[in-house]
C-alpha cells in the first residue's frame, strides 16, 4: 500500500480532515462504479427482459396515474399525459435513492465492522444505481413526447440543469436517511409513507398552476416542488423555467446535502459501533 | 501490496499501541427504532450505554512474530483490533501501524449475501483500498485456496458458515498484508481446512510478516504463536512466552488444562 505509516489518534468532535477524507474516497471510486454495476447485475438489468422491466414499470404506474387523472378530472389530454411521466419518472429517480440510501450503511454492516474506508461511499453508491435506473425511463419519456406530437425547443436544455439539481437534493437525502437510519431502524418503515407524501404534494398529478394561490403556499415547504415545476416546464411546454424556482431549488438541494453531509462525516465514524 | 515478500525486517515495529483507552456509546438495543425511542419518551428509560472498551493498553508488536491474543468474551480483543485496523478510532493514546494491514475480524467477508462470491471479494478489496487490477491477480489464487469451485459464483447467501469462513480467510492471507489481523476466524472451517490455514500462517510468518491472532483456541496459539498477550476487561494483564501466559490465563480461569479450551468451539 502507498502510505506505508498511518496513525490512528482520537478525533475532535466534528468533520474528520476533509482532505484526507476526499483523497480516500476518491481513491476507492472504482468501488462505487463496481458495487453499483453488481447490485445492478443482481436485479437482473444486464438482461434485455430487466431492461424491459426497467421502462416497463414506470410505464404502467403512469398509465395507472393517468387512469386516476382521468377519472377524477373527467377529462384530459396530451400534454397532462406528457406532464405526468416527465415529473414522475424524475420523481421516481428522488424516491429510488431515498429506498436504495435508507438501508445502505445498515446492510453494509459486514463491510463496515471490517474495513476502514470513507462510509459516505455507500449512500452515493444508492444514488448512483438511482440514476442509472433513471436514465433510461428519460429515453422512453423522450419517445412518448414524440408520440404525442409536442414540438422540441431549445429551452428544453433548461431540464439539465434542473436534473443536476434533482440529483444534488437525492445524494443529500440519501446521505441523510442512510445515516438516520443507524440510531432510528424503523424509519425504514415510515419510509413509504413519507415519499408517498411527497408524490401528492409534488406537482406531478396536476400541474402547479391549477393550485389555488392558498395552496401554491406548499410550494414552501417541498423540495420537489420547485424542481418538478421547472423540469415539466422546461421538458413538457418547452419553457424556460422560472428562475427564482431553480434557486430556491438549489438553495434547498445545497442545504440538505451539506447539512446531511455534515451529519454524516461527523458521525460516520462511530457507527461501527453502532451497528 | 507487496508481492512476494515483505519489506520489513524481523523485530522492526509492525504496530505500536501507546496508552490507548477505548470509550464508546451504543445502543442498548440491537435494533435501535424511533417507535421504541417514542414509547419510553418521559419515563426517563435509558437507550444507550457506555462501555469501557480498553483501559490505557501498551502494546508492540514486531514483524516476523505471530502475537496471540486471549482473554474472556467481552475482554476488548476485538475492540483492539478494531482500532489497530482503524475502524474504530480510539479514545485517547496513539496506535502507529507501520504497514499495510488485512482484517479478518469476526464477520468475514460477505458485503452483500445477494451478491455473489465472486463480486463480494471483488467489492470488499476495492473498499479496502486495492486496486482492481490488484485484486484480479489475486483473485485465481484466492478462489483455489478457498475451495469453493464453482460456488464462488453463487450468491453468498447460499454458503454455509464454513465456506464463509473459507473464503473470508483465503480473500485475507492471499493479499499476502505486511500485517495480518485475524480474529476469531480460524474456528469455522473443517479440519483439513483449519491445517491449511495454520500453514498459511506459518508461512507468513516465516515471510517476516506480522499476525496477530485473536482465539480461544489454546493448542493452536501455542502451536503458531511466539507471543501472547492476555486482556482482561479492557486492560493488558500478561504479554510474554505462549506457554507462560496461557498457564497463568487457564490458572485464571480455574479450568485447568481441559480439552474444552484445546479445542475450537
Amino acid at each position: 500500500m502507498s502510505t506505508p505509516l498511518q496513525v490512528y489518534e482520537p478525533f475532535r468532535a466534528g468533520l474528520p480532515p476533509l482532505r484526507t477524507y476526499w483523497k480516500s474516497l476518491w481513491s476507492r471510486r472504482t468501488f462505487i462504479s463496481e458495487y453499483s454495476r453488481s447490485e445492478l447485475r443482481e436485479q437482473h438489468f444486464d438482461s434485455a427482459f430487466g431492461q424491459l422491466w426497467l421502462i416497463l414499470n414506470p410505464l404502467l404506474l403512469s398509465a395507472v396515474y393517468f387512469l386516476l387523472i382521468v377519472i377524477i378530472r373527467g377529462s384530459s389530454d396530451s400534454t397532462r399525459y406528457a406532464h405526468l411521466t416527465a415529473t414522475l419518472f424524475l420523481f421516481y429517480l428522488v424516491s429510488n435513492s431515498l429506498t436504495g440510501g435508507v438501508k445502505s450503511i445498515t446492510a453494509g454492516q459486514r463491510l463496515i465492522l471490517n474495513t476502514a474506508f470513507p462510509r459516505i461511499m455507500l449512500p452515493i453508491s444508492a444514488v448512483v444505481i438511482a440514476v442509472i435506473k433513471f436514465l433510461p425511463t428519460l429515453a422512453v419519456f423522450l419517445v412518448i413526447r414524440t408520440v404525442l406530437g409536442l414540438a422540441f425547443s431549445w429551452q428544453m436544455l433548461w431540464a439539465i440543469p434542473v436534473l443536476l439539481i434533482a440529483m444534488l437534493l437525492s445524494l443529500g437525502l440519501a446521505i441523510t436517511i442512510s445515516c438516520v437510519n443507524v440510531y432510528f431502524r424503523d424509519i425504514t418503515n415510515f419510509l413509504p409513507y413519507m415519499t408517498r407524501t411527497l408524490l401528492y404534494l409534488s406537482p406531478i398529478l396536476y400541474e402547479a398552476s391549477d393550485l389555488t394561490p392558498k395552496l401554491r403556499t406548499l410550494e414552501l415547504f417541498n423540495p420537489l416542488f420547485p424542481i418538478l415545476d421547472s423540469w415539466s416546464r422546461a421538458l413538457v411546454h418547452g419553457q424556460v423555467p422560472h428562475i427564482s424556482h431553480l434557486l430556491i431549488a438549489l438553495g434547498w438541494a445545497f442545504g440538505i446535502f451539506f447539512i446531511g453531509t455534515y451529519f454524516f462525516l461527523s458521525r460516520e465514524r462511530e457507527f461501527a459501533v453502532r451497528l | 501490496m507487496p508481492s512476494v515478500s515483505s519489506p520489513h525486517k524481523t523485530n522492526e515495529i509492525a504496530v505500536s499501541v501507546r496508552d490507548l483507552s477505548l470509550t464508546y456509546t451504543t445502543a442498548i438495543d440491537r435494533r435501535p427504532t424511533l417507535k421504541a425511542r417514542l414509547k419510553t419518551m418521559g419515563r426517563g428509560g435509558k437507550q444507550t450505554r457506555v462501555i469501557n472498551a480498553l483501559n490505557q493498553v501498551n502494546l508492540d508488536v514486531e514483524y516476523g512474530h505471530v502475537l496471540g491474543i486471549i482473554g474472556a468474551n467481552g475482554a476488548g480483543k476485538s475492540s483492539l483490533m478494531r482500532v489497530m485496523a482503524g475502524i474504530v478510532p480510539p479514545t485517547r493514546g496513539r496506535v502507529e501501524v507501520y504497514g499495510s494491514v488485512s482484517t479478518l475480524l469476526a464477520l468475514g467477508v460477505g458485503f452483500n449475501p445477494s451478491l455473489t462470491g465472486r463480486d463480494n471479494v471483488y467489492l470488499g478489496g476495492l473498499a479496502a483500498g486495492m486496486s482492481r487490477e490488484e485484486i484480479d491477480t489475486h483473485f485465481e489464487e484466492i478462489a483455489e485456496f478457498s475451495e469453493l469451485g464453482e460456488a464462488i459464483d453463487a450468491p453468498m447467501r447460499t454458503y454455509s458458515s464454513g465456506m464463509y469462513a473459507r473464503l473470508a480467510f483465503s480473500v485475507a492471507a492471499t493479499v499476502r498484508p505486511d500485517i495480518l489481523i485475524v480474529d476469531e476466524a480460524l474456528s469455522t472451517g473443517d479440519a483439513k481446512f483449519k491445517e491449511k490455514s495454520l500453514n498459511r500462517i506459518k508461512e507468513l510468518r516465516s515471510d517476516d510478516r506480522a499476525l496477530i491472532l485473536v482465539s480461544h483456541a489454546m493448542a493452536t496459539l501455542l502451536d503458531v504463536c511466539n507471543d501472547v498477550a492476555w486482556i482482561h476487561k479492557g486492560k493488558l494483564v500478561m504479554r510474554g512466552e505462549p506457554n507462560t501466559v496461557i498457564n497463568a490465563y487457564r490458572e485464571f480461569l480455574q479450568v485447568g488444562k481441559s480439552a474444552a479450551i484445546d479445542e475450537d468451539v
